[in-house]
């Protein structure tokens, strides 16, 4: 993974926060907007593919600012700040530029961003309402899946919301496993192609269905001699910390919805949020394999429904079920595997900008990574401090 | 040769009637609350006008959803309270709907409160202090002076945008304004009686309605800006009530009347809940009658 992996000094920290806030035109704190987000939690298990190890640990730091640049371009830096086992590394999430002023509905962005593929994956992690991504993220896009690349999106004039795009990465964090090192990678290795309706239902409701498609140019798998083809981040030495995806293949198409509702359409007091999204990845297998060594099934494929209940303006409760349903390479033939994880979540809210959770997870695996029947309880806090962020839908 | 000539002619018409359509072409217009709906509505009856929330939505909690960008997609001018009251939202809406022209107040973006002079303003805000806006209370649409004032800007604004209509544009604006200016000593003569009455009330949210016609709201149902009433704070708010000077505990139409229902039965206070806005009870279908309903409201419980 090409991140900026530098020790981070209390004092770098603090210069990155405060020298901003010197630029600002004013000192109503909203141009440039800054914020941070902390992030911190207690956990008696680790989930498998997940960022965050078990017992006490903070989870990503985030230090955002953004501004329009002039009239033509925004401009947008996230650095997450990461611990892990004793080191302290600054990681750039987003450093992207995006027009502003193109015409038809059309614009381009550029630089490091959050893929638009999928419903969850442009949000930022600190806006879920649990504490890691669904399995099907953690298995096939690294958790979520940001890269240096290009968009160019366009927004249809109609009154039922239609946007479409198109975007090309460089792709490292989902090559297949090289353990020779002797595979000559594609340079562009990522091309997505995607498309969203959405609209709404009366005053009470909101809707999105989204399609996508990720090309992957290094995706496939090449013939192991030996080993464990399937564990990228186990080969980096960075178990729990890689945000490399760990089942990748040429092809991976994705469908998502998410359905919104609150009562006269005033999210204040209450609302209810239904999402899903489903993955399959195809053609992971080494072009050169044995006929008598492909898998049973030829694709891996993941999927989850959550559903989030906010019942006073203080408290919510949520549900996930997701689940995997992947191959696994051993020597020279392959072995199904299976996830399956169910999640309940609890989380007050002193205000719009803090959150305190309380999660179980439930996790039933069938040959992965030794889990067979786990419970895993996490409490979290997120607090977001400068300027107030406009989310997404 | 004659089917020619009537092609060309029916080429003329169309290219004519085209012409005609794109010089009187009509503004398409996305409000970000029904108050500015309503007033574009006077001003630019022909115009085709969307408004993205409610009476009964807090407007300080939108979701940035699919239909708002698809509407904003299409505007030509963006009409919203501002102050920061949109801050959540209206950025997003912006960014995903790639509409170059409502992107800034040189052109097609409008903000009421950069037209007037905004109360409760902050020299420094800290989060301590609850969801408050530096920038003043955006809720401004209450003082009748302050929104004439909204009324002429924006149609500059419309003249600016669409040339070619500024002759109904100032017409429209000098019927509203003769309308509104004999409106105005009418309401206040009805209001003459609220004059100094002490009221508990959800937010700041008629702040300049309270302001206008000498109303005090000497306690919030609110502990702090935008957070959602407490036990305690309520408490305290029904030791205040005891005192015995309070008319009413007053709410606005997207706001919870539990806790102001609480404080009513323990207090025997009458709880009012006014309409936030056009639509937001039956009799507010325009300002005019969003005005009279809620000072016939407030009178009503004198």
């Amino acid at each position: 993974m090409t991140v900026l992996n530098t020790r981070m000094s209390l004092v770098a920290l603090a210069c990155a926060l405060v020298s901003p806030t010197l630029l600002a035109e004013d000192s109503s704190l909203t141009n440039p907007a800054i914020s941070a987000v902390l992030n911190g939690y207690y956990q008696t298990g680790e989930r498998p593919l997940a960022e965050s190890p078990d017992g006490f640990g903070l989870g990503e730091t985030e230090l955002a600012m953004s501004a329009n640049i002039d009239d033509m371009f925004y401009g947008k830096v996230t650095a997450v700040v990461e611990s892990h086992d004793g080191e302290t590394e600054l990681n750039l999430e987003e450093a992207f530029i995006q027009t502003m002023a193109m015409p038809a509905g059309f614009s381009i962005r550029g630089g490091r961003f959050l893929s638009d593929i999928g419903y969850l994956n442009n949000q930022h992690l600190h806006t879920d309402a649990f504490t890691d991504r669904p399995i099907v993220y953690r298995a096939f896009l690294g958790g979520h899946y940001f890269d240096d690349g290009v968009r160019l999106n366009y927004v249809a004039p109609t009154d039922l919301y239609w946007t479409m795009g198109i975007e090309a990465f460089k792709g490292d964090s989902l090559r297949a496993a090289d353990e020779h090192g002797e595979r000559e990678f594609k340079k562009v290795g990522i091309y997505t192609l995607y498309s969203k309706i959405g609209g709404d239902i009366g005053d009470n409701s909101s809707w999105q269905a989204g399609l996508s498609y990720l090309r992957n140019e290094n995706g496939q798998m090449t013939a192991h001699e030996e080993g464990d083809g399937h564990d990228e981040a186990t080969e980096d030495g960075e178990a729990g910390h890689s945000h490399a995806a760990s089942y990748t293949g040429k092809n991976t198409y994705g469908a998502d919805f998410v359905y919104k509702w609150a009562p006269n359409g005033n999210y204040k007091y209450q609302n209810l949020t239904l999402s899903g999204e489903y993955y399959r990845v195809s053609d992971f297998t080494p072009v050169d394999l044995h006929p008598e060594d492909a898998p049973s099934q030829d694709y891996h494929q993941g999927w989850y429904l959550s559903s989030v209940y906010q019942f006073t303006p203080s408290w919510s409760a949520g549900l996930r079920y997701g689940e995997v349903d992947t191959q696994e390479l051993h020597d020279d033939h392959f072995h199904g595997q299976k996830l399956k994880e169910s999640e309940v979540t609890l989380a007050w809210h002193s205000s719009h900008f803090s959150t305190v959770r309380f999660q179980y997870t439930h996790q039933k695996g069938t040959n992965f990574d030794g889990i067979e029947d786990d419970n895993i309880f996490t409490i979290q806090y997120i607090m977001s401090l400068g300027a107030h962020g406009a989310h997404q839908f | 040769m004659r089917i020619n000539s009537n092609l060309a002619k029916l080429a003329a018409v169309a290219l004519s009637v085209a012409y005609t359509g794109l010089a009187h072409a009509e503004l398409n217009v996305f409000a970000c609350e029904p108050e500015y709906a309503a007033l574009t509505k006077e001003l630019a009856p022909t115009a085709s006008i969307y408004s993205a929330t409610t009476a009964l939505q807090d407007p300080h909690q939108v979701q940035a959803r699919p239909s708002l960008i698809a509407k904003m997609r299409q505007a030509d001018l963006v009409v919203c309270a501002g102050a920061d009251l949109e801050i959540g939202w209206l950025p997003m809406l912006q960014m995903k709907s790639a509409n170059a022209n409502v992107r800034s107040t040189d052109q097609g973006l409008f903000f009421a409160a950069d037209q007037i002079e905004t109360l409760d303003k902050l020299a420094s805000v800290d989060r301590s202090m609850g969801d408050v806006h530096a920038k003043g209370n955006p809720h401004l649409h209450f003082d009748p002076t302050r929104l004439l004032k909204v009324a002429t800007a924006l149609t500059a604004k419309m003249v600016q945008l669409d040339p070619a209509g500024a002759a109904d544009y100032q017409k429209s604006l000098a019927d509203f304004s003769t309308r509104w200016q004999a409106a105005i000593p009418r309401w206040e003569e009805q209001a003459k009686g609220l004059q100094g009455k002490k009221v508990i009330a959800y937010h700041s949210s008629f702040k300049y309605l309270f302001n206008w016609i000498g109303i005090e709201q000497v306690a919030d149902l609110e502990p702090k800006p935008g957070l959602a009433p407490t036990s305690g704070h309520l408490a305290s708010l029904l030791s205040r009530a005891e005192q015995g000077d309070i008319l009413a505990v007053i709410v606005a139409s997207y706001q919870d009347e539990r806790g102001a229902k609480w404080l009513g039965e323990k207090a025997n206070l009458p709880v009012v809940m006014l309409p936030m806005s056009v639509g937001g009870n039956d009799s507010s279908k325009d300002l005019f009658s969003l005005y009279d309903s809620v000072i016939s409201l407030l009178n009503g419980v004198k």
